[in-house]
């Protein structure tokens, strides 16, 4: 196979089909992972046992001694923390520490952060309240809040037959370079965090020349405060699934993927049920294979290139780039990536055309965007908004601060979006005016944080989060985040302050910033210097991103 | 050029500035390796030229304009790129990174590889950044350390995660042992399934020893005697005394305790830095206070001869026995210490005696593969000119005899006609009974290498060795059965028209009798005698037949049969109809087992040739060498080591000279061995240490080391190599070079040598072969004969390009039909044994026994059963079971192999206490007089539990 340049050494990741599947089905079988049946995979698949152990010491969701009777998983990230999850799990420790049928474990965002504090007992989600019924075995009340009107992106009305537009493309009424001229006509972005051009990211693929080719939707939103995709996986299945099919039929990729995240299951199973009627009615089969994956867990895959080697069997550790996936993508073949929101968006304008979609924007935008809106907010759920809503309308529409308090902070775009300050309320929640802001718009999750809150200590958490979810792969963030969060707890215990540490952590930022491999890496400290900056007075005081090359 | 990738074929140019300067460079290069190039020096961790780069310590971060910065290792050049790589800020970022590792470094003054090579890679970055490891930041918890394995120690606190060393061990060595465990800041390298590195699959080669730049993974010493810098250590530039691969290797020498401190791969074309467990840590035998140190005479009371301890009289279990090797207290008070002059006076008159009394044909040789070129050249000299026999042979007997005899039968050349590291070149190779990881490690990792850089790697073994894990096919054959599998194969390219013809047209005889034969070999056919089905077979003739170039590389399992010759028939055909031989990436390569057994044939230690494969039986060859020495030769052909022993026991040969040798353990049969030293009017024994034949010894002299001695040696690629002397010898001590010349004085052949260059030109004068070679343009490298420009020239890799070395110029092709093993396996014997050996151990364990790491990794001898038939029998791992053959019987530890097939089980020979050849059986192949040392039959029994608290019974 031709190696694109810039493709690394395999450095651990060992040729052949992907060992997770076995894994997954070893630990179905068994409930964990003995080593005896370890030793037999890796004699009867010739694979060496390090890959093996590189992989079950990886993804969360693998155990390697036996299961307790419940696995309790109670979310610490931030919206979680908000509402005061730290006194919850404490509560819930006193009540079954001892119970050892019972194993409580504090887990990274669930992405059910309208339901915070959220947990899941036995992947079950559901609220604190929820926690007896789930241990009774009775399924949780877990879906969002649901919006009265339809969603403004979805062009089928009750009762229309839907994959419309895929179907006129499949009929050849569709031009290929045409999608692609709508699509950079519509100026739509990439709604995953990274905002690159989704016409240009389609084009790039269809241009290339080595096959097969492949697609996959990004369902692996994992962010703390994030959960927009896992709505519009619920509710729009169909478009996300048309988007994708759309996709592959430009670019000519045979097989198509939806990495899903397993915590996401309820929605997984929406999408299962929907891709069945697909597969039913001839839309998905030979030719156009569609599959689900679901994750094995770590918020780190939702990086497009770690999210490639978890498919590929790999520890999930995003790669150098260049080559992107585009060119060199799942086994070294170019790969189609977008998110959820993004092929959701997709079928609305190749239906309505680019001016309709521009003219969804506000405030200079164009077109809409989804948010989850949570924190310290009244109705903490998920908005489909005009692109360009201030934060403050979009506030407004989450029923403003909950209880009336003032605001003190805002991520405009997750966890590793800097935080922002009241007076930034007006910033119009677009790419680039929040960019100006010193913040992103990132993965669309406003996280609004009341006062009397300790920002430091918010800030803290967000990195605990990064520190966790790091990877290890390379030296600034493995050791620098754990480094700065190691700090900043002690001078918050300590209650030193910031200040005698600041210079340090200020560097380790911009180290981190500018030498990490991945954007987990490059954003971890964003937060907490963020808060340093609003601490000093202001946002101006933070370093400002560097242009896109 | 990528380790683990293809090569890129594109050769488009690119032109950026790097710090201002210009440059151009080939699409795909590296910013690193371009400025590197340019006189930029970028500073690294995780990237090492050896390896592909991956880019994780991010140290050389360079600015090319983006958004964020590049790390210069991974990063390709592109057009117009505008490269800074030292600015303020990046150099900010370099500090601050070294901080963070150092951070949860141990302290400098703790750490295992700045207290001892004293070069660890983070602390030059340190210093250069003036980083301290209080530095502000929170100092690391302690990640532990692992002390598991005897010769190399893990601190993961000193670990970077660099993955060099995960690099090292999959992409350099392919032992796929070392991985990246959990995830994020608890991330540690982690062997297996983060087993304790001494209980895991390491093969302890030390590549990732000599790839980690910080103190994680560190050489221990090994027998008290210090890793130091360098620079405080004297570099003497070897080669391993080991295997046939010949690795260079440098010795770091400590002249204070007048011992080897450590070792390390050297660059050479072939071996390229490389080195295995053996070579890198087991050379320490050298030391041992077991060495003879001064000559030795049995004492009257001591005869008649017989052995002297009760372990060759065969009483008692071996398990008494640990430790194994001969009981100096019990069989030293049977000699005398003598002087060298009394013991060679007595060497030389008793030989003479017999050869007087008796005739020549009463004398007979041993020579060693493990001595130099030199030396067995002036053995054979010593033997032939004399005492005018040709009763002179060595251990190649019972190596690769049946494959030279193929050879000089095929190709008119016993050597191989490319080397292993061409298997790069290579579509498809076939690796034909060679557990070659084992065996020849090194070369192994570069046929684990080709195989992932693309070559198909057929494997073909009826036990599934470790690199039967990384075929593309692998075909478990029957025991047995090799002409059988490769008959089908060749009836099957041939049934396809994959025969090259023009080919067997112009260069070779005898094409339609091979055909004519194959017509009895279909698939089939051959299926139902090998047991590999014939689709597997077929897809095996397609692979082979339609590559563009095709190697095959063997091992003892294809030569140690009573069918050894026709099993290399075969082979010879399967590349002689394809063509593949001749041209680079094709041929025939039987790997040897010695580090000197291809330059102890060359030299003439053989009983059919002079130096350089002359035949003894032509008259214009043995009229040259009449010439040369001075001396009426025997015009017959010896006997060979197999005849020998049974020659003994008719009365025939009564004297022996043995230089090396320990036929006791190495030959089969060896109760019958045993009984042959016996009847021996007078032997002399010429060793380092008391070995199993030393107990029938009149005289033993003690020889010197390879490592206090010059010489040169011929490894498997035909590359001649100067080994140096690294240390003294002990005591009295003499290099047996000397030693024979010593003893062909007193008999009146003068031999007057000043030093081993010496001998090598006169030896060089008489073979066309090593033509143009002297000790001066051999080198630090060594070079490949033959050479026709050895001052320019690393030599020839590919023979016979033009024509083949027979005498017409054409490969014969000669049919090879079927016959089975000569002990088959029947009710009372129904297991077949296969015997061979263990990665830490050589040939009679000798020197392996006695080296610190290999004796404490492999201490014990086993047996290796499938455990479906272990459970049959009710045997566990580590319970004795008695293995018994219609020559003897032996009890060792069970050790559960699924590498085994039911019905088989494998014995390594190496072991005293539980020698294998007291069952193997002494039938020899009819023309290359082998023994068959990889078929007879056995029972197998449970012996017993494993002792309580007996060493090795715990399954590894």
């Amino acid at each position: 196979m031709a190696v694109a340049p810039g493709a690394e050494a395999r450095a651990g990741r060992f040729p052949g089909p992907s060992l997770i599947p076995k894994l997954i089905a070893i630990q179905r079988e068994h409930g964990w992972l003995p080593r005896e049946e370890l030793v037999a995979l890796s004699r009867d698949m010739r694979r060496p046992l390090y890959e093996i152990e590189g992989l079950i010491s990886f993804y969360p969701h693998f155990r390697t001694d036996p299961p307790p009777r419940v696995e309790l998983h109670v979310c610490h990230d931030l919206s979680c923390w908000l509402q005061g999850t730290e006194e919850r799990i404490a509560a819930i420790r006193a009540r079954y520490g001892d119970d050892a049928e019972i194993e409580l474990r504090e887990v990274s965002c669930l992405g059910r952060c309208d339901l915070a504090p959220a947990l899941a007992v036995d992947e079950r989600p559901g609220r604190m309240a929820d926690l007896d019924a789930l241990l009774a075995g009775t399924p949780a009340e877990t879906e969002a809040r649901r919006p009265e009107e339809p969603w403004p992106n979805d062009p089928y009305a009750e009762g229309d037959e839907r994959y419309r537009v895929l179907r006129r493309a499949l009929a050849g009424d569709l031009q290929r370079d045409a999608v692609i001229a709508v699509l950079n006509d519509a100026e739509l972005r990439g709604m995953g965090g990274a905002g690159f051009p989704t016409g240009k990211k389609w084009e790039l693929v269809a241009q290339q020349q080595a096959t097969p080719k492949y697609a996959i939707c990004n369902a692996d939103e994992s962010e703390p405060g994030t959960f927009k995709d896992r709505q519009i996986l619920a509710e729009q299945p169909h478009l996300v699934l048309e988007g994708l099919l759309l996709g592959m039929w430009v670019t000519g990729a045979e097989e198509g993927w939806i990495f899903i995240r397993h915590e996401y299951g309820p929605e997984e199973a929406v999408l299962r049920s929907e891709l069945d009627g697909l597969r039913a009615v001839g839309l998905v089969g030979p030719g156009r294979e569609l599959e689900i994956f679901t994750s094995p867990g770590g918020y780190i895959l939702g990086e497009e290139s770690a999210l490639i080697e978890c498919m590929e069997g790999h520890r999930g550790e995003p790669r150098n780039k260049p080559p992107f996936p585009g060119v060199y993508g799942l086994w070294g073949r170019p790969t189609l990536m977008n998110s959820v929101e993004t092929l959701a968006d997709v079928p609305v304008i190749l239906d309505r055309g680019a001016d309709w979609w521009k003219a969804q924007g506000v405030n200079g935008a164009t077109g809409l965007k989804f948010f989850a809106v949570s924190g310290h907010v009244e109705r903490p759920g998920v908005y489909c908004v005009p692109m360009g809503t201030t934060a403050r309308e979009l506030l407004e529409r989450a029923g403003g601060m909950a209880g009336g308090a003032e605001l003190q902070a805002f991520q405009p775009g997750g966890a590793s979006s800097n935080f922002l300050g009241p007076e930034d309320l007006d910033v119009a929640l677009d790419f680039k005016p929040v960019a100006e802001r010193g913040s992103m718009l990132g993965s669309g999750a406003l996280v609004a944080v009341a006062e009397g809150t300790d920002l430091l200590a918010a800030a803290t958490n967000v990195l605990r989060f990064f520190r966790n979810e790091s990877c290890g792969k390379c030296v600034p963030c493995r050791v620098g985040s754990h480094k700065a969060h190691a700090m900043l707890t002690e001078a918050i215990g300590a209650d030193s302050g910031v200040q005698p540490i600041e210079e340090e952590l200020t560097q380790l930022e911009a180290t981190l910033r500018m030498t990490s491999i991945c954007g987990l890496g490059q954003v971890a400290l964003g937060p907490v210097a963020s808060v340093l900056g609003l601490q000093r007075g202001g946002t101006a005081a933070r370093p400002q991103p560097r242009s896109q090359p | 050029v990528a380790i683990s990738l293809e090569a890129p074929t594109e050769t488009r140019t690119v032109n950026l500035t790097i710090d201002g300067v210009e440059v151009e460079v080939t699409e795909g290069t590296t910013i690193w390796t371009a400025a590197k190039a340019a006189g930029i020096e970028i500073p690294v961790l995780c990237h090492d030229e050896r390896y592909d780069p991956v880019g994780v310590c991010r140290v050389c971060a360079v600015d090319v304009g983006g958004r964020v910065y590049a790390a210069a290792c991974v990063r390709p050049c592109e057009d117009g790129m505008e490269v800074k790589t030292a600015t303020d800020d990046l150099e900010r970022h370099r500090a601050t990174l070294t901080a963070l590792l150092l951070a949860d470094q141990p302290p400098p003054e703790r750490d295992p590889k700045e207290t001892t090579t004293a070069d660890n890679e983070l602390l030059v970055l340190a210093r250069r950044y003036n980083v301290k490891r209080e530095n502000g930041l929170p100092v690391g918890q302690g990640r532990g350390v692992d002390y598991s394995n005897p010769v190399i120690a893990v601190d993961h606190d000193a670990c970077i995660l660099c993955d060099r060393c995960v690099r090292a061990c999959d992409d350099i060595q392919g032992n796929d042992v070392i991985g990246r465990s959990g995830k994020g800041y608890t991330t540690r390298i982690a062997f297996d399934l983060n087993d304790p590195m001494g209980d895991s699959s390491c093969v302890t080669c030390g590549e990732c020893v000599a790839a980690c730049p910080t103190g994680a993974l560190t050489n221990k010493p090994i027998r008290d005697v210090p890793i130091r810098p360098r620079s405080q250590l004297r570099q003497v530039d070897s080669v391993c005394p080991y295997c046939g691969v010949g690795c260079a290797l440098t010795y770091h020498v400590d002249d204070e305790r007048h011992a080897i401190s450590f070792a390390e791969g050297r660059p050479q074309p072939g071996s390229k830095s490389r080195l295995c467990v053996k070579g890198r840590y087991g050379w320490d035998y050298a030391a041992s206070p077991q060495r003879l140190a001064v000559p030795l005479i049995r004492r009257e009371e001591s005869y008649p001869k017989g052995p002297l301890s009760g372990d060759v009289r065969g009483e008692g279990r071996g398990r008494r026995k640990p430790g194994g090797l001969v009981d100096y207290d019990e069989v030293l008070p049977h000699f005398r210490e003598a002087t060298w002059e009394e013991a060679l006076d007595l060497v030389a008159s008793r030989l003479k005696g017999i050869h007087a009394e008796h005739g020549s044909g009463a004398i007979a040789g041993f020579g060693s593969a493990k001595c130099s070129n030199e030396e067995a050249y002036l053995f054979q000299k010593l033997i032939r000119a004399g005492f005018g026999t040709n009763n002179v042979d060595h251990c190649t007997r019972l190596c690769h005899a049946s494959s030279v005899a193929a050879l000089f039968e095929g190709v008119g050349s016993g050597a191989v006609s490319t080397t292993y590291g061409d298997i790069i070149n290579a579509d498809v190779a076939i690796l034909a009974g060679t557990n070659t990881t084992a065996n020849h490690p090194v070369a192994s990792s570069f046929f684990k290498q080709a195989r992932r850089r693309g070559t198909t790697l057929i494997v073909v073994d009826p036990r599934r060795e470790r690199i039967a894990d990384h075929a593309d096919i692998y075909c478990q054959i029957k025991p047995g059965t090799d002409v059988a599998f490769y008959n089908g194969v060749l009836h099957e390219i041939i049934a396809r028209d994959l025969v090259d013809h023009e080919f067997v047209a112009t260069r070779a005889t005898n094409y339609e009798a091979l055909v004519e034969l194959l017509q009895q070999y279909p698939p089939e056919r051959a299926a139902q005698i090998c047991g590999v089905d014939a689709d597997t077979i077929r897809e095996v003739a397609r692979l082979w037949g339609e590559a563009g170039a095709a190697v095959v590389y063997w091992g003892m399992g294809i030569s140690q049969h009573t069918t050894g010759t026709d099993n290399a028939r075969c082979l010879i055909a399967l590349c002689t109809i394809t063509g593949n031989v001749g041209k680079q990436g094709t041929g025939l390569h039987p790997l040897r087992g010695q580090n000197n057994v291809q330059g102890a044939s060359d030299a003439g230690l053989i009983p059919m040739f002079y130096p350089d494969y002359q035949k003894v039986d032509s008259s214009t060859v043995w009229t040259r060498f009449e010439e040369a020495w001075g001396r009426e030769l025997d015009h017959e052909r010896g006997l060979t080591v197999t005849e020998i022993i049974g020659s003994v026991l008719h009365g025939g040969v009564r004297g022996m000279y043995m230089m090396g040798e320990n036929p006791f353990l190495s030959d089969p049969n060896i109760n019958k061995v045993r009984k042959a030293l016996a009847a021996l009017d007078f032997l002399v024994v010429q060793d380092i240490f008391l070995t199993e034949t030393a107990e029938f010894a009149d005289v033993v002299l003690p020889a010197t080391s390879y490592l206090e001695k010059e010489g040169t040696y011929t490894n498997t690629d035909r590359r001649v190599q100067i080994g140096r002397k690294v240390l003294e010898a002990p005591g009295q001590a003499r290099e047996d070079w000397r030693v024979v010349c010593e003893i062909a004085n007193r008999i009146g052949l003068p031999m007057d040598y000043e030093s081993p260059r010496e001998v090598f030109d006169e030896m060089v004068g008489l073979m066309q072969n090593y033509a143009g070679l002297n000790y001066d343009n051999l080198g630090p490298m060594g070079k490949l004969y033959p050479n026709p420009d050895p001052e320019g020239s690393d030599g020839t890799v590919v023979l016979f390009g033009e024509s083949f070395g027979t005498e017409d110029g054409k490969a014969h092709l000669v049919p090879a039909e079927w016959m089975p093993a000569r002990e088959l396996p029947n009710d009372d014997y129904p297991f077949v044994l296969n015997t061979g050996r263990l990665l830490e151990h050589w040939h009679t364990g000798s020197m392996t026994r006695r080296s610190f790491a290999l004796d404490a990794i492999q201490p014990e001898a086993h047996v290796f059963l499938n455990p479906g038939d272990a459970a049959d029998m009710g045997i566990a791992e580590g319970d004795f079971a008695r293995i018994t053959s219609r020559r003897g019987s032996i009890e060792l530890r069970a050790k559960l192999s699924h590498r085994d097939t039911p019905g088989t089980c494998f014995i390594p020979f190496h072991f005293r206490e539980a020698a294998a050849n007291v069952l193997t059986i002494d039938e020899i192949d009819p023309f290359g007089k082998i023994p068959e040392f990889k078929f007879c039959s056995v029972r197998v029994e449970r012996a017993g539990p494993p002792e309580p608290g007996g060493n090795g019974a715990e399954p590894r």
